[in-house]
């Protein structure tokens, strides 16, 4: 059973807040959600050894230049000296 | 002449090419049965019918002035709300991006436009793509238009939904683990995912880049064959692209060797696998050969699936940060960790759902417990199937391997969500391309056949489902008014 304190630390590095609804029930169906993957489990080591057949070919590239797409668009008034404006870093 | 809504796409190009009626009219009739079923079946999240009257005009002005009206002259689309459009409001039906208005097209949207399509509104979906019953959307929920206490499947659901009630004449999708194919059963009409690098996903809003295409949801084969040649493609904005031939719609069938996943009728209720092995039995009349067959490694596809794509979407997701877009929240009161996370409470659950086990499996210590594994077990499917290709033309099972089901069912048990998703994933894991056609219904409820074929062999799959599609006269439009 993920434990208060996995969740919580989940949710951390996740960066989200979760509401007191949420924090009580999503232990239980993360654990059933977890559970579920567990099978991968039986895939015998030797499976493991198989080619990765995602094929992407990084070799065609195209050129790095700027292709104007109409406009920036920011939908919030966050900006500030043609900057956008965050929160502070702690 | 039926009513102008009632059109397939190329009858609606014919007829205004023909001097038969104009766009305008045309489009005012889809309007019109929007008004009269929009409040009954809710597919849409933004309807632009401003925006598609003047386009309607222009296509008709060109028309006037003797111009090419292009190869979708005038036809209505609707679009997933999760391809991004220029100047229209695209939320991924998610509160996230509720004020989000792209200032780009994507690639699929700009061929449609530049072959004279109306971009006629945005389609509901589950929240970000994840989900099979739009009932995770964050505006609200679509209903089924064969009933409309019955989920119309998902993620594009607003798609599947207005498809089959005639609020547009053809529609774009995109299917992560069975997002075109699940509305396409659950509505009774024909949905495409295409061979991952096929069509472009350079605007498609991310989810699981590398399980996710963009594919068409319409009535009929012939349209489908219709829109993907126009989205269709090499683009540099998409790395993953590649040219791919033509699909034509061909009136004599080649005699395929035809299989049957066996664990895929297995799993499913009485009602879909008698329809679908009637459905295979007309394969036999039209002369292919049909046998059984099993797949090693079926019963991993479903928790691989859940693995990479919960794992990508935690990463994909990271990117929504309320700096660009999303809410109006003093930024003076926080510092960055609490403003992120506060801000992205807004989240719906089952997204939130998804990002947490994406960073379980992805942090120290499950990495190769699970999403190595679940990388590995892909590879595998894909060469199994591969080598099942080289025997057979086409794999078929169910589409999905219940009826639609009511709302409310079984949205407080995300692992019965899931299993909804079973006979789908599979295409989208190993990459290759995927159709559902209707072939029956059961207690006034539609079953979809799904059929795959190896990557890039779209034109199969055509050939098949044509010739099914003329045997099998299937109901593709309920009554609603």
């Amino acid at each position: 059973m993920i434990s208060k304190d996995e969740l919580e630390y989940l949710a951390q590095i996740s960066k989200i807040n979760l509401s007191e609804d949420e924090a009580k029930k999503f232990p239980e169906q993360l654990d059933k959600t977890i559970e579920y993957i567990d099978i991968l489990e039986e895939l015998a080591s030797d499976d493991l050894n198989v080619l990765d057949l995602q094929e992407v070919n990084f070799d065609e590239l195209r050129d790095d230049v700027v292709i104007m797409s109409g406009g920036l668009r920011i939908n919030k008034n966050l900006t500030e000296d043609g900057f956008l404006r965050g929160p502070k870093m702690k | 002449m039926s009513s102008l809504h009632d059109l397939l796409a190329h009858e609606v190009v014919d007829g205004i090419k023909e001097g038969l009626f104009t766009a305008e009219e045309y489009v005012c009739s889809v309007i019109k049965t929007i008004e009269d079923v929009e409040s009954k079946v809710r597919s849409f999240i933004t309807l632009d019918s401003e925006g598609a009257l003047s386009s309607a005009k222009l296509i008709d002005r060109k028309f006037k002035q003797k111009e090419d009206i292009g190869l979708l002259g005038g036809v209505t689309v609707g679009i997933k709300d999760n391809i991004s459009t220029k100047d229209i409001r695209t939320t991924c039906a998610s509160k996230i991006l509720e004020d989000y208005v792209p200032s780009y097209d994507a690639t699929v949207i700009r061929n449609l436009k530049q072959n004279g399509a109306i971009i006629l509104g945005k389609l509901n979906l589950d929240e970000f793509g994840m989900g099979s019953t739009t009932e995770y959307s964050r505006y609200h929920p679509t209903h089924n238009p064969w009933n409309l206490d019955y989920v119309p499947g998902g993620s594009s659901g607003g798609c599947g939904a207005a498809i089959a009630a005639g609020e547009c004449t053809v529609s774009l999708g995109s299917d992560t683990g069975g997002s075109i194919r699940c509305p396409a059963s659950f509505c009774s009409v024909v949905g495409l995912k295409p061979t991952y690098g096929r069509v472009s996903r350079y605007g498609l809003i991310s989810y699981a880049n590398s399980l996710e295409q963009i594919g068409p949801i319409c009535r009929s084969v012939k349209e489908i064959v219709l829109i993907m040649n126009i989205i269709s493609g090499k683009d540099n904005s998409d790395n993953t692209t590649v040219s791919s031939s033509q699909i034509t719609i061909n009136n004599k069938l080649d005699k395929f060797d035809i299989a049957i996943i066996k664990e895929l009728i297995d799993g499913s209720d009485h009602e879909v696998r008698s329809t679908v092995y009637s459905a295979s039995d007309k394969f036999k009349e039209i002369g292919c050969t049909c046998d059984e067959i099993s797949i090693k490694n079926l019963h991993y596809a479903l928790p691989s699936y859940y693995t990479l794509a919960s794992a990508e979407a935690s990463s994909n997701l990271a990117r929504y940060d309320n700096i660009r877009y999303g809410f109006d929240l003093p930024i003076e009161e926080y510092n960055w960790d609490t403003y992120f996370s506060n801000v992205r409470k807004n989240f719906g659950e089952e997204v939130k759902r998804r990002i947490l086990i994406g960073s379980y499996v992805l942090s120290s210590g499950y990495y190769s417990k699970y999403y190595l594994k679940a990388r590995s077990l892909r590879s595998l499917l894909k060469l199994e199937l591969l080598k099942l290709f080289k025997k057979y033309d086409l794999l078929i099972g169910p589409t999905m391997p219940i009826l639609p089901f009511k709302f409310g069912e079984k949205i407080d048990d995300p692992i019965k969500m899931y299993l909804v998703d079973i006979n789908t994933v599979i295409a989208n894991l190993a990459g290759i391309p995927a159709i559902s056609l209707p072939v029956g219904f059961s207690n006034g409820l539609p079953i979809g056949l799904q059929i795959m074929a190896a990557p890039f062999e779209e034109q199969k799959l055509i050939d098949v489902s044509y010739a099914l599609e003329n045997t099998i006269n299937i109901q593709r439009r309920p009554n609603l008014i």
